[in-house]
């Protein structure tokens, strides 16, 4: 798709990867936040490692491409630092729920307002197809060849648990409806987690396991632990939003309205400041 | 008897308030107008271990401890057995005589315990008990009591005046107007080296602080964390220390100058994202304090162990910048000073330092307009390329939110910021942070970055706080010495040492293996002639330093 969101560099996704019909809604949803008031200047992307952080090479938004697991660390850092930016952070299963795991809990407990859009395509399939701990037991890899000796981590329920105040899962496949998604989750202030059902046609090709098992969910569910019910669901995976609930964000209650990098503290100002403080 | 130097011991458990009184004994010596340095040590324990805090004053500007004490007060017997021994010719012992029972000790028994059991919070009252039989010896009369419980035990005023006041006449009789200390020029500021670090960087231009708590560098995030709403700063302690670098390097992004703080194991951690730092080209600020190592280590002691840590951590090559703090008031600018060479040349920048200075105390001479201003090399206009190659390896800088578009990456990338194998752009990439080295060389090659004290005798060479130990073991001694501290150990300024090429230095670092001594036989090509090393845990002593260096001069 040739327009002002893609960038001039090659792509080399397989063809057929989950990741071009995410990149499609991504895009879309950048398009809709445009129109309704968020230029895509204050849209800030950061990645991490794996076939997602690729985005970043593609897609025309002002970013940080950062470490394998870290790039809810990096967008927090810029969160705090200037709130007037939105940020959104594309990464990935073992990005996120292996390596970075703990930026994942804690910016949901600490209702960083930031956006996590979780590839989950259930593999390594950078390092060549290894389990992730979204992975199913028994799965096999080059690192696991006897098959993955571990149960998957319900990464929603995860979220739910630690505090996360936007919960909901899109489908590669399905681009209208995973753009919406996004721009609900973009447009929540708070920490919005969105986990991507996203199929690797090299490693881990679940295009039709998901095309008979997602379903969309016609009523969100009405009360959190309707939530925790829906998310664990393994018979059909509900596609929507599970959870979303109005609470103060992160950097309202440790600066308030302060912007540490709009708002700078003029030299004189701190000259001033120290003075007092030293009695000097 | 007058004294010009006079030290201070008090000892105690933890939680017996000895920290607090080392502190209302310094402001009582900064209150007659003269210098002080005050150090404690303590064990990673919150009650009942041992503590004990050491203060000593001076007319003159005072650069250590002294181990030899002129008034020294155990409140409980641990303490006696450790610091008997420590007391100075003349000096004044005073102890718990509640504490230790009745036999045959030495010096001035007081009934501290039994002396606050009638009031609330007996046990934290110890520390002050020590502080009022130090007013009794130094003739100091009840209204100056008043003025210090006021000023430094304001909690529990009234029972904190009336327990003090009654040590005092119990004390006097015993140990009443001993000692005179003549009074110094004027009350100056007394900053301890956290404090003067993160003071320091704000008057930089600090607007954002991150850290997760580590000894010795948690007084840093304590001090900055209670002073954020006033100064201006925000302060945030998150997960881990892998959060704390990750963070710091995000906020950089958005033009807000930013550091952590941490130590060594916590550094360990956020080695992979210094690294980013690197390739990135993101300024940020590290305070890195050194406690004893390796691992856990002695978790509240006094090393110079990671000096080849600070110098060498990170996969891969990139330019950076490490600079060692002898005092700490140096520590103040220099904070502030690495804080604008970090945005100058968007690299990482470590200010080394370890317990001994971090957690030490000392009065000042300060005018804080005189510290550096962080103004990086900003984008005049027109296309921009986060990454493009230019002369000196620095690309100026855009902070969002731009219509440009501003990529940062940790990948070999393209002038733009995208991703590139291609073998010509990581060439030049390389080449960039060369130069980038290269520039930040000339840069020192304009500035202070050696300090120099004495101008005739042999060569001392040392770094950072071990500084303060040999300058106060020459003067103690009267011996002459040129003491040469390089402030900066990346880029090292070899071009600021000022050898003869056959000169070989005595080395002076508190390091079991040399590390000081190999980097300044790796840099000068010219091996130390001796290396006087200390590793066990705490800083010199002037005059057992006095003596090392008698053996060797």
């Amino acid at each position: 798709m040739a327009d002002d969101l893609t960038l001039y560099h090659e792509n080399t996704w397989c063809p057929g990867c989950g990741n071009f019909g995410l990149f499609n809604a991504l895009k879309k949803a950048i398009l809709t936040l445009e129109k309704k008031g968020l230029p895509r200047q204050k849209l800030i992307q950061t990645t991490g490692i794996g076939c997602h952080g690729k985005m970043s090479d593609y897609l025309a938004l002002s970013g940080f491409a950062t470490l394998h697991g870290r790039a809810l660390a990096v967008a927090q850092g810029i969160k705090l630092a200037n709130p007037e930016l939105k940020i959104f952070s594309s990464v990935g299963d073992g990005d996120t729920i292996g390596e970075g795991l703990e930026h994942l809990i804690f910016a949901a407990k600490r209702n960083a307002d930031i956006t996590a859009l979780v590839h989950n395509n259930g593999v390594y399939a950078l390092t060549t197809g290894q389990v992730t701990p979204m992975s199913e037991r028994g799965a096999r890899g080059p690192s696991t060849p006897m098959g993955n000796p571990e149960d998957p981590l319900n990464a929603l329920a995860l979220m739910l648990e630690a505090g996360a105040t936007f919960v909901a899962r899109g489908y590669a496949g399905k681009v209208e409806h995973l753009a919406d998604l996004i721009v609900r989750a973009i447009e929540h202030e708070g920490f919005s987690f969105v986990e991507i059902l996203q199929p690797c046609v090299s490693f881990n090709n679940t295009y039709e396991k998901y095309n008979k098992s997602t379903e969309v969910m016609q009523e969100p569910p009405a009360t959190y632990d309707d939530a925790v019910r829906a998310v664990k669901r393994r018979d059909k995976l509900p596609l929507g939003v599970f959870y979303e609930v109005k609470k103060k964000p992160y950097h309202l209650d440790v600066q308030g309205d302060r912007n540490p990098a709009m708002q700078r503290i003029p030299r004189d100002e701190r000259i001033a400041r120290v003075r007092k403080l030293l009695e000097i | 008897m007058e004294k010009d130097l006079f030290t201070f011991i008090v000892g105690g458990k933890a939680g017996e308030g000895v920290k607090k009184a080392g502190q209302a004994a310094a402001s009582l010596f900064v209150d007659l107008g003269r210098h002080v340095f005050q150090a404690d040590e303590y064990e990673s324990l919150i009650k009942g271990g041992h503590n004990f805090s050491t203060v000593t004053t001076g007319i003159r500007q005072v650069t250590g401890t002294y181990l030899k004490a002129d008034f020294v007060a155990c409140l409980d017997k641990r303490s006696y057995e450790l610091h008997k021994d420590h007391l100075a010719p003349g000096g004044i012992l005073v102890y718990n005589s509640d504490a230790l029972g009745p036999g045959n000790w030495k010096g001035a028994g007081l009934p501290l315990t039994s002396s606050a059991k009638k009031f609330p919070n007996p046990e934290l009252k110890m520390g002050l008990g020590a502080v009022a039989a130090l007013v009794a010896a130094l003739g100091l009369e009840r209204s100056d009591i008043m003025k210090l419980v006021k000023a430094e035990y304001a909690r529990d005023l009234e029972s904190n005046l009336l327990f003090a006041l009654a040590v005092h006449e119990l004390a006097s009789p015993y140990i009443g107007k001993k000692f005179k200390l003549g009074r110094g020029e004027k009350k100056r500021p007394m900053l301890f080296g956290n404090q003067a670090i993160t003071l320091g960087a704000y008057l930089g231009g600090l607007d954002i602080y991150f850290a997760y708590p580590m000894t010795p560098s948690s007084s840093a995030l304590h001090y900055i964390a209670g002073k954020a709403r006033e100064l201006g700063v925000t302060v945030i302690h998150p997960e881990s220390e892998i959060a704390v670098m990750n963070m710091a390097i995000g906020a950089a992004f958005t033009g807000a100058r930013s550091m952590i703080g941490t130590a060594g194991g916590g550094f360990g951690l956020m080695v992979e994202a210094l690294s980013m730092a690197g390739m990135a080209e993101a300024p940020v600020l590290a305070l890195l304090s050194s406690r004893v190592g390796p691992s856990t280590g002695a978790a509240t002691l006094h090393e110079q162990s990671d000096l080849k840590f600070a110098l060498g951590a990170g996969h891969g090559e990139f330019p950076r910048i490490v600079a060692s703090p002898g005092t700490v008031k140096e520590a103040l600018f220099l904070s502030a000073e690495l804080l604008d060479l970090a945005w100058k040349f968007q690299v990482p920048a470590i200010l080394l330092t370890e317990k001994h200075l971090s957690e030490s105390t000392m009065t000042l001479d300060l005018d804080p307009s005189e510290a550096a201003w962080s103004g990086p090399a900003m984008h005049a206009g027109g296309e921009y390329k986060r990454y493009r190659i230019t002369d000196d390896g620095v690309t100026p800088l855009l902070f969002p939110p731009t219509k440009e578009l501003n990529k940062w990456t940790s990948h070999m990338c393209d002038e733009v910021g995208l991703v590139s194998e291609d073998p010509g752009m990581i060439t030049q990439m390389h080449e960039k942070f060369i130069r980038k080295g290269n520039a930040i060389r000339e840069k020192l090659q304009t500035m202070h970055v050696v300090n120099t004290f004495g101008n005739e005798g042999p060569v001392i060479m040392t770094y950072g706080s071990t500084t303060m130990a040999v300058v106060e073991a020459l003067r103690f001694s009267g011996r002459k010495a040129r003491v040469v501290q390089p402030v900066y150990l990346e880029p090292f300024p070899e071009w600021a040492m000022g050898c003869q090429a056959d000169e070989r230095p005595i080395v002076v670092e508190q390091s079991s293996t040399g590390l000081f001594a190999k980097l300044v036989e790796d840099r000068l090509g010219v091996g130390p002639e001796a290396v006087i090393k200390k590793y066990d845990g705490r800083p010199f002593d002037p005059e057992e330093l006095a003596l090392s260096l008698k053996e060797v001069l």
